[in-house]
């Protein structure tokens, strides 16, 4: 399994990450094969059941990005994201997922580079962490 | 409460039954496409009208674009400007990519050259520049780009980076087409032939038919000019003197003629002057050596279209010649009639390397201006946003702002002051702090910190205290290198005298504004003043009119003004624009036709999708094996057909695909091809075409995986596009086909305080034919204006007041209830109730769609600097009464001591009042025109004399002042407090801030509205203004009511949330989850219910359900998971 690149699972918000997503596409920054964006309207509806989901389907990571603090175009759905996301890393190793499996982090519109960067570095820390293990249950 | 919520039915026969819908008739012009332009044009959009927006520049935004962050998130935020109800006659995504509703038409590099008419009826031209690239036909792929040979200063990224002669103006605009920068383009001819979609065209072939006549007496020249545009294809012809030309033009028609100054004989400025009488369609461009320069400019004068300085070399005249070529047979003109004009031209900026450079720009490249390191600072700047100095790429560690660079400098004639440099200064000292995580040192050098702005004053002082913002009040003298690593030495003298050295890594200069390049022409086209410093004038105590009727002003045009300021003079110069065209008859008068398409009721039927796969010009059927691909997916669950189609993005793709569909039965589309934002206008025009709810079609990007560069191969590019795809699939089969939900509107309005504020948004409101209950708790209509006298500029606030109140008890249309009092309110959007006591202790209960509130505020009052232990201590507002009834006699004063910030700008009430500064001018400049000798003595912390005010201030301070101490009156600006906030945000569910002012839902992009849909806030209640700021405000609050008034019904957007009542357990946290107030519980029904029009499709309510009863549509849970499902298909 080693051999293959990690999946990473990205839920992004319709209006700062997914253009951001978009922007690194166009300004052709390169950046790691085998992202599977899912654009939200928002963080802030980000059922942890989602999280949760992707990784018990394999993903290697989850990665869920939106809008900087303070601008979120629903007032306040990162704010949500945030706290959601803080108790999910409590609950994830329960389910047998190291908490570095789910990351979230805040892209502007206008920061392509900052999301090219962000899935780069997730790759290199999801590569140390190996494979999901359901991926290892699932070969055996 | 009865449910009053309807869903249309589709297909809608509400036609049938000859139910209309109003619709407004007219059309607007709106110049210029920066902030305010877009948000006049989104404004008469979404009260119906025809705009059509223009910008002279390729891209869309103005300065907005370059500027990544705005104070006080120090973030975005441009898309909370989209329309909150209706919303799916707008995009959905990111303002900074592009704008798009159903009622605005976008002309890019487009300019206004002429208007006619009369206001209500003008007939405007419009001129299209063609910039080589069929903007239907280019995809964006940057290919033309990549192979171009040019590397020239990007304007972009204010020149600290390069770009290629063609070009992406903005990195992520849509349309993102690439554009050809003329004066730079070789003609090389690189591109054209490398463009997989055929897009660039530079129409060499044609050029033999373009005629150009070369005038010199100069053989060589002659000879020259004729080889080297031959060679790029022109037809040319010479004549050797000014008579063989007129001769030859007499003969032949020619397109250009190319006309040498000098000549014996017949001289250039001759033939011009002929030939222009005779062939006013002829373009001339003269040919000069220096000697000649001034005449060349004064022909220029009298109908040349340019000069060209000889000697030359063939790089200088053929461009030249390349883009007449282009503007004379490639230019598209467009004549239309429009009953108003919005002028929102923006502004430029001060260029410090003009005269005098004291600073040293463009000497040193580590002096910089603020939008340069706006840029150094962006994501998509020179460093990605890293902290560089652009010198010698050194991380910058101590960091100078210069404030005024160009703006309160006589030296400059600009006697004004640019009013957003301070908090855009700051701003970047943040940034810079945060950025470098607190490691650069950064200190502003500034003469008057000037934050009048609602909250400017707090993030000043987190600023200085929480960040460590160094804040040095002072003179600078000048700027000059330091050593030979290119530090620079800043030499400054403080407010003792004394002067001081210090050293820096790089130097930002706060550079002021001028009025943009073409202003007096705009000016004079359109028949308005400009005032005295060349930006448009405007009429008293207006923000968005002009000299001129029907012409109107918003943005920085009018002078410079931040992104909340441009926000509001946007709304009120469109509010102005629909009062006329409703005055001339083109408002409501006339009542179309409802136009709503006619969608296939498809809810019953199992998903049938229709995959359209692009080839996108070769490059995906290069890299994958497409019928490979099409088998797998024939094979798929729900998919019931599967098209290659060349090339979508093109109008032939296009029509391919139509005609594909026209046999099909399928009931969702799914489209795979480039940027999905392309597609928006195209999927609802293809949804009306065929028949299917628009949400039924979707596009996603498969092109994006094979850009080169990423080097993925044949299978791995397979299995990205194969997961894409199957997501899309995924998400479409879930989707909802219900029509989207309507509520019927209430369209009568409330406007609560009858100060100048409420009676002007009363006036605009009722203006337009809606009934406007107009509340006072007071005995008279008029608030604060019975306190003002005079203004700064002269104006009598008397006048307006009798005017204001006379012509709101006149109004048919307009209740006015005086000595009444709000005593509760309940409703939603649309459908208010509220109750009010009466003077005679009656309770009343008003139905209302919108609510306005304008409660004003008044004079602080206060216990400091022994206020109320002498007759000889005054507030300002005193004082003013005091000279106006003759109590208060200025000739009999020698000396008059004034006290600014009183009680302001320091904790608790830590916020500038904006308006005390003027007050303070005002009756100083009033009293030493009265008795010259007077000496009058201001203390003050920052001079807030913002805009145009500066003039007065230097008028002040020209008056001469001394300090001498005792004082026979001491004034005291005491600020302004809120009026009676507390119990009417709690009647009216809004907000308010720490000071007491109204919490806007927004205070950059929505600083009108409260976050409860449907309650706007006007004049001091906001925070703080001047009269005419008041005005503009209350403009601005009725533009936005009048967006939900103008419906009998009104569309909520397609994404919405709903209860499923039979999980739901009424626990009730998705009501507090809703940062919208859409969600309550309904106690006659005992349920949860949804106000879909308050609903802005977060999903947050969905998200915090237990039971997952509470859902989002076009998000449910299973669609969900089906997309998670299909984006890791395939794998283990």
């Amino acid at each position: 399994m080693s051999d293959k690149e990690p999946i990473i699972v990205a839920f992004v918000c319709n209006w700062c990450t997914f253009t951001a997503a978009d922007l690194a596409g166009t300004s052709r920054l390169v950046y790691p094969q085998n992202v599977r964006l899912i654009r939200m309207m928002c963080t802030g509806m980000v059922d942890p059941k989602y999280v949760i989901k992707a990784l018990l389907q394999g993903a290697d990571a989850v990665l869920i990005s939106g809008c900087h603090p303070g601008d979120c175009h629903y007032i306040n759905g990162n704010y949500k994201a945030r706290r959601r996301v803080k108790l999910l890393k409590e609950i994830l190793p329960r389910f047998g997922f190291d908490e570095r499996r789910l990351k979230l982090t805040w892209i502007g519109a206008s920061e392509g580079n900052e999301f090219a960067e962000i899935i780069k570095e997730m790759v290199a820390e999801v590569k140390t962490l190996g494979p999901s293990p359901v991926k290892e249950q699932m070969v055996l | 409460m009865k449910r009053i919520i309807n869903y249309h039915v589709h297909p809608v026969i509400l036609s049938k039954k000859g139910r209309y819908m109003k619709k407004k008739i007219g059309s607007c012009l709106v110049v210029g496409a920066g902030i305010s332009g877009i948000r006049s044009a989104l404004d008469l959009a979404e009260l119906g009208y025809q705009v059509t927006l223009i910008d002279k520049e390729p891209n869309l935004g103005g300065t907005l674009m370059q500027l990544d962050y705005q104070f006080p998130s120090d973030h975005c935020g441009m898309c909370k400007m989209l329309p909150l109800v209706e919303r799916d006659k707008a995009s959905q995504y990111c303002l900074r990519k592009g704008v798009f509703h159903e009622n605005i038409d976008i002309m890019l590099s487009t300019e206004l050259v002429a208007l006619d008419g009369e206001p209500g009826k003008f007939q405007v031209t419009l001129r299209q520049k063609s910039r080589f690239v069929d903007p239907e036909r280019c995809i964006g792929c940057g290919e033309c780009s990549r192979v171009c040979p040019v590397e020239v200063p990007d304007g972009f990224n204010a020149g600290l980076t390069l770009r290629k002669a063609i070009y992406l103006p903005v990195p992520h605009n849509i349309p993102n087409t690439y554009t050809v920068d003329v004066t730079s383009c070789t003609q090389c001819g690189e591109c054209e032939k490398i463009c997989p979609s055929g897009a660039i065209d530079f129409g060499v072939e044609a050029r033999s038919r373009f005629r150009i006549l070369v005038v010199d007496d100069e053989l060589v020249v002659r000879d020259s000019l004729k080889e080297w545009l031959e060679d790029d294809g022109f037809h040319v012809e010479m004549a050797e003197s000014g008579t063989e030309a007129l001769d030859m033009l007499a003969k032949d028609s020619f397109h250009l003629m190319l006309l040498d100054i000098k000549m014996p004989g017949v001289d250039g400025v001759e033939v011009l002057k002929r030939a222009k009488d005779l062939y006013p369609e002829l373009t001339v461009v003269m040919m000069t050596a220096y000697a000649t320069v001034e005449t060349a400019v004064e022909a220029m004068k009298i109908g040349a279209h340019d000069y060209v300085m000889k000697p030359f070399a063939p790089d200088t005249p053929v461009p030249v010649v390349a883009q007449l070529y282009q503007d004379i047979l490639r230019t598209g003109e467009r004549l239309m009639d429009v009953g108003a004009v919005i002028l929102s031209a923006g502004f430029d900026s001060f260029q410090p390397d003009e005269d005098n450079n004291i600073f040293g720009y463009g000497v040193s490249p580590n002096v910089v201006t603020s939008i340069e390191f706006e840029r150094i600072i962006s994501g998509t700047g020179p460093n990605q946003g890293k902290i560089l100095r652009p010198g010698d790429g050194k991380e910058v560690r101590k960091i100078a702002w210069l404030q005024c660079v160009g703006s309160r400098d006589m030296q400059e004639d600009a006697d004004f002051c640019s009013s957003v440099c301070c908090m855009f200064a700051i701003k970047e000292a943040l940034l810079a702090k945060e950025r470098s995580d607190n490691q650069a040192d950064a200190t502003i050098f500034y003469m008057d910190m000037r934050t009048f702005g609602k909250d400017f004053q707090r993030y000043r002082d987190r600023a200085e205290k929480d960040y460590g913002v160094r804040f040095v009040r002072c003179r600078v003298h000048t700027v000059s290198p330091a050593d030979e690593e290119g530090n620079l030495k800043i030499v400054y003298v403080d407010q003792s005298g004394e002067t001081h050295e210090e050293i820096f890594d790089l130097v930002v200069l706060s550079t002021g504004q001028r009025p943009p390049v073409g202003t007096e022409k705009l000016a004079e086209m359109c028949g308005v003043e400009l005032n005295p410093w060349g930006f448009c004038k405007l009429q008293d105590f207006s923000l968005s009119r002009t000299s001129r009727e029907g012409i109107l002003v918003s943005g920085s045009f009018s002078g410079l003004c931040d992104i909340s300021d441009s926000v509001i003079q946007a709304s009120s110069a469109s509010l102005w624009a629909s009062r006329l065209i409703h005055s001339k008859g083109g408002g409501l008068a006339e009542e179309t036709e409802t136009k709503e398409a006619q969608f296939r009721d498809v809810g019953s039927e199992p998903p049938q999708v229709f995959l359209a796969l692009c080839t996108c010009g070769g490059t995906i059927g290069e890299a994958v094996d497409l019928n490979a691909l099409t088998e797998s997916f024939k094979n798929t669950e729900s998919v019931a057909e599967v098209q290659v189609i060349e090339r979508i993005c093109t109008q032939e793709g296009w029509d391919d695909l139509q005609e594909a569909m026209r046999n099909s039965n399928a009931n969702r589309v799914l489209i795979a091809a480039c940027n999905p934002y392309v597609y928006a206008k195209k999927v609802r025009e293809l949804g009306e075409r065929i028949g299917l709810n628009p949400s039924l079609i979707d596009v996603v990007d498969i092109w994006t995986p094979a850009f080169p560069g990423r080097d993925l191969n044949g299978n791995q590019l397979t299995r990205e596009i194969s997961a894409t795809v199957a997501m899309g699939i995924a998400r479409l089969k879930g989707m909802d086909p219900c029509p989207i939900p309507t509520a019927r509107i209430i369209q009568k309005a409330l406007v609560v305080g009858g100060g100048i504020a409420g009676m002007t948004a009363a006036l605009s409101i009722a203006h337009h034919g809606f009934d406007v209950t107009l509340v006072e708790q007071a005995e008279e209509l008029g608030g604060n204006l019975h306190y003002l006298y005079r203004t700064l500029e002269g104006y009598s606030p008397q006048e307006l007041l009798e005017d204001a109140v006379l012509k709101v008890e006149d109004h048919p249309n307009i209740n006015v209830y005086k000595n009444t009092k709000v005593i509760g309110s309940e409703g939603q959007v649309g459908r208010f109730v509220t109750a009010v006591e009466r003077a005679d202790g009656s309770v009343e209960t008003l139905e209302h769609g919108v609510t306005v509130l304008a409660t004003g505020g008044q004079e602080a009052k206060t216990a400091e600097y022994a206020y109320g232990e002498s007759g000889a201590i005054l507030t300002q507002h005193e004082l003013e009464k005091g000279l106006q009834d003759g109590t208060l006699d200025p000739t009999k004063f020698r000396t008059v001591a004034m006290i600014q910030c009183v009680g302001s700008r320091e904790e608790p009430r830590n916020y500038c009042s904006r308006v005390c500064c003027s007050s303070t001018l005002k009756n100083s400049l009033y009293m030493k025109e009265k008795n010259p000798d007077l000496q009058v003595c201001v203390f003050y912390r920052d001079m807030m004399s913002y805009g145009f005010i500066e003039t007065y201030y230097t008028k002040a301070r020209n008056a001469g002042r001394e300090i001498t101490i005792p004082a026979d009156v001491l004034v005291l600006g005491t600020g302004i407090v809120p009026g009676n906030y507390k119990e009417l945000a709690d009647q009216f569910g809004v907000d308010f801030n720490e000071d007491g002012f109204f919490q806007e839902a927004e205070s950059k992009w929505r600083p009108v509205d409260f976050i409860k849909e449907g309650i706007f806030m006007c004049g001091i209640a906001h925070s703080p203004r001047s009269i005419t700021e008041s005005i503009a405000s209350a403009e601005a609050s009725a533009q936005r009511a009048l967006r939900i008034l103008n419906n009998e019904r009104l569309a909520a957007g397609s994404i919405v949330a709903e209860v499923r009542h039979s999980l739901c357990v009424l626990c009730e946290r998705c009501i507090a989850a809703c940062p919208y107030h859409a969600r309550r519980y309904d106690k006659a029904e005992d349920k949860i219910v949804v106000d879909e029009l308050m609903c802005q499709g977060c999903g947050s309510c969905a998200a915090v359900c237990l039971n997952s009863a509470s859902v989002l549509r076009g998000y449910r849970d299973q669609q969900v998971f089906e997309v998670i499902d299909a984006a890791l298909e395939g794998l283990g």
